[in-house]
């Protein structure tokens, strides 16, 4: 943290660390919603041997979702820090309560969704096991719920001091 | 001539296949352990987390302001600013959870089954019991009754209500119920960590 602090601001580098975990929520997003969608709406069987194709080969994001949200989890748990000391105290002083209750609760729905993660990828291992379809489905949908949470309250957070706030 | 070469290629082929076989089944089996353990710890992980969350048992606490680690719990001295405990409980949960998912690796199928009904409404169970003795106490009883504001008092109804249902769930039903429980238990934790949090909802 001295070496960094020489090179930079301190300030300046927590606002770096902010906006990589933005555009890691980004790509997180945007993977993990398409992967819902497509679990939402199945391929189709249209007449004759022609299959209607899903949008999205779902199968082959699940090892980048995985990957993103333990990243992700990761660069949360270090701006957490920060967050602690220099954004929730004067969030309590200024008394926003429900941003406050809010990113607690954010912590607790990011950290289910993680402990969910080897059985994500094994729902989604090759061959895809018809037995598992339904349980597979859920824990996306799940997991995509906790991302669009954790986004939007983590946008909240970053509104009352973050990057460009 | 060919038909002995052919022949020959058959049994070439018979024995070739051996090795293949094994080399599935043992990559099957794999599959297999990894899935027991991938389920067992994806139901165990959000169950303990939301136990250790709610104890208040961290691993570590942390604290930022002075960058100072202490082991298990730590009440913040005179200038050591706010305690985090969150990386504590994670760190807890994620080690015991590894532990049970590796130890149900190695036990039979239906016996993980069972146990993980026990295991799961002995988590709903047990604060249940201690919640209605509270309610028995304040609101009911007509005697002094604070003896029975104990969590070990509340563990005894717990555990026989865990064990009759345990006992009573038909093996079929336990079977297919399994994976499902990788959506109850994270939903039902997040019930109680949410209603733990009102709070700051209610001022």
């Amino acid at each position: 943290m001295d070496i960094i602090s020489g090179i930079i601001r301190e300030d300046t580098f927590w606002k770096i660390l902010l906006f990589v975990h933005f555009l890691l929520a980004v790509s997180l997003l945007a993977a993990v919603t398409l992967q819902a969608v497509a679990v939402l709406m199945p391929a189709r069987q249209a007449a004759g041997n022609f299959v209607d194709r899903s949008p999205v080969p779902a199968a082959s994001y699940a090892a980048v979702i995985a990957i993103l949200y333990v990243l992700q989890a990761l660069m949360g748990a270090w701006v957490y820090v920060k967050y602690r000391t220099y954004v929730r105290i004067p969030m309590e002083e200024l008394r926003h309560w429900w941003t406050v209750g809010s990113f607690e609760f954010k912590e607790h729905v990011v950290t289910m969704g993680m402990g969910l993660l080897p059985a994500y990828w094994y729902f989604w291992r090759q061959p895809l096991s018809a037995e598992h379809d339904g349980v597979r489905k859920w824990v996306t949908i799940f997991l995509a719920l906790s991302v669009w949470y954790a986004f939007i309250v983590g946008h909240v957070a970053n509104d009352f001091r973050g990057v460009g706030s | 001539m060919t038909q002995t070469l052919d022949v020959g290629g058959r049994f070439s082929q018979l024995d070739s296949s051996h090795p293949v076989d094994a080399t599935t089944s043992a990559a099957q089996t794999r599959a297999s352990q990894f899935g027991t353990f991938a389920i067992t710890f994806g139901i165990t992980f959000p169950l303990l987390y939301t136990v250790f969350e709610r104890l208040n048992w961290p691993l570590f606490t942390y604290q930022p302001a002075v960058g100072k680690l202490y082991f298990w719990l730590h009440r913040p001295l005179s200038g050591e600013g706010p305690p985090m405990y969150w990386y504590g409980w994670i760190v807890l949960a994620v080690a015991s959870a590894f532990v049970v998912g590796w130890i149900a690796t190695m036990v039979s199928g239906q016996w993980l089954r069972r146990a993980t009904v026990f295991c799961c409404a002995l988590a709903a169970l047990w604060p249940a019991a201690l919640a209605a003795l509270r309610i028995f106490i304040t609101d009911w009883a007509t005697f002094d009754a604070d003896f029975l504001n104990s969590v070990w008092v509340a563990a005894v109804p717990g555990f026989l209500g865990a064990a009759a249902i345990t006992y009573f769930v038909p093996s079929r039903l336990a079977e297919r119920a399994w994976t499902s429980w990788l959506l109850i238990v994270p939903i039902g934790g997040l019930v109680v960590l949410g209603y733990s949090l009102q709070q700051y909802f209610v001022r």
